[in-house]
């Protein structure tokens, strides 16, 4: 990856996620977005069409589209179908409770989506112990729908405290469904912030994992996992926070934000009511901010060239410091391991 | 027998940058940065080309570099031959 053409800045954002709405018909105790009800004000289904015609414009390569769970909106297929009809790669995230097999079906006659399956734990009770009765089966249910059809699909699994020893037989029951693996990092927003003592991964856990992805060079991570990059994977993702620089987020309203995890009115670059999405890409004083974010603070770091500092929404959200570090960067965990057994030793 | 013909992988998507072209592998995903300038521009890889099919115009040094970048190209996935 070279961070040279990505710091002089893009001409636009290369994938990004577009969460279409707030509506979700569960209530997992990690959700970065706290979703329940719809937003007030949603995009209609005119203004969301006319964004996806910007974006193709724009030469916007990928759409995530997430929530929220998508298929809430009525209007979801259409604007699935407005991307693929330009030729726009699209990925849905989804809880899978509301795939049926003909909109599998459909999906399936186009080259152009990928699905991610949102399941939390190999075992039933762990997985529904974050996102509620009847999860499990029904996420198992679309998998299996899914892998009988063309569609790329993984399982998509956020890791924490209660999943982190569960994350092999997730990789073993991916394979016994045909699909693929994919964790995702947990971060402190939403209602990820209301249960983030009881859910993050311990120091041990993360460095466990880090180690492990190093051994499993096929799972993928939405590079969301760069702050723990061991040598090992160097060159498969990201080095630095893709933020305002390779992607950004659209919120179920309209306004845009540099991520999905720092949707809030302080990180707000604009608002797609307002202005195009080009416009705000290329003036965001926002963007513009995040494009010279430093982390100056890290920089004498022996890791600094593998994670540039790390995720600034988690350092945001622990420490309202967006220039302050990841708190859970790999150098800071193996310092927290050994502070923790110096004190034990001394104990 | 017709020589083989390049086209971009239907998972790869390429644009034209300030410094050339980004191509984007949804499959990683993946990007590749290439300084080739206004060199070639991101249409040539709408359709099926002879490796050494290039724009009218160009130089031998300049045809060779692309012949390296195509190879380069072929090797990483963003492009196949067909």
């Amino acid at each position: 990856m070279s961070n040279r053409f990505v710091e002089a800045g893009l001409s636009s954002p290369v994938n990004l996620t577009w969460e279409v709405t707030l509506a979700c018909n569960l209530r997992c105790r990690h959700c970065l977005s706290s979703s329940a009800e719809p937003a007030v004000d949603e995009l209609s289904t005119a203004e969301a069409l006319e964004l996806v015609a910007q974006l193709h414009q724009d030469g916007v390569f990928q759409i995530n589209f997430g929530g929220g769970e998508p298929f809430m909106r009525p209007d979801f297929m259409q604007i699935l179908a407005a991307c693929h009809a330009r030729g726009m790669m699209t990925c849905i995230s989804t809880n899978g409770t509301l795939l049926t097999p003909e909109r599998v079906e459909q999906l399936s006659r186009t080259r152009l989506v990928a699905i991610q399956v949102s399941l939390d734990g190999a075992q039933k009770s762990t997985c529904e112990a974050i996102r509620g009765q009847g999860t499990y089966d029904a996420a198992i249910n679309a998998l299996e729908l899914l892998a009988r059809s063309p569609i790329p699909t993984s399982i998509n699994t956020v890791l924490t405290a209660d999943n982190a020893d569960e994350i092999h037989a997730l990789q073993q029951l991916a394979g016994q469904l045909g699909v693929t693996l994919r964790i995702s990092r947990f971060r402190p927003s939403g209602r990820g912030a209301d249960n983030w003592e009881e859910l993050r991964p311990s120091p041990a856990q993360l460095v466990a994992f880090s180690a492990w992805l190093a051994d499993n060079q096929n799972i993928r991570t939405g590079d969301s996992f760069f702050s723990l990059t061991s040598r090992e994977r160097q060159g498969l993702g990201l080095n630095l926070c893709g933020a305002a620089k390779l992607t950004c987020c659209v919120g179920p309203t309209g306004k845009v934000y540099p991520c999905a995890f720092l949707q809030s009115d302080r990180f707000t670059a604009g608002n797609l009511r307002q202005n195009s999405f080009k416009e705000i890409w290329d003036n965001s004083e926002i963007f513009t901010s995040f494009r010279g974010l430093r982390i100056h603070s890290c920089e004498d770091c022996q890791r600094f060239d593998q994670c540039h500092g790390g995720c600034p929404a988690v350092a945001y959200h622990l420490k309202d410091d967006i220039e302050g570090g990841d708190p859970e960067c790999l150098e800071r965990c193996v310092t927290s391991i050994a502070a923790a057994n110096a004190k034990e030793s001394a104990a | 027998m017709t020589a083989a013909g390049i086209k971009l992988h239907p998972a790869c998507r390429v644009r034209q940058e300030e410094f050339g072209l980004l191509f984007y592998d949804s499959r990683g995903p993946s990007l590749l940065f290439a300084e080739t300038g206004r060199l070639l521009d991101p249409d040539y890889f709408d359709r099926v080309r002879g490796r050494g099919e290039f724009p009218a115009g160009l130089s031998a040094q300049q045809k060779q570099a692309l012949q390296n970048f195509i190879s380069t190209l072929l090797e990483r996935g963003f492009l196949r031959e067909q």
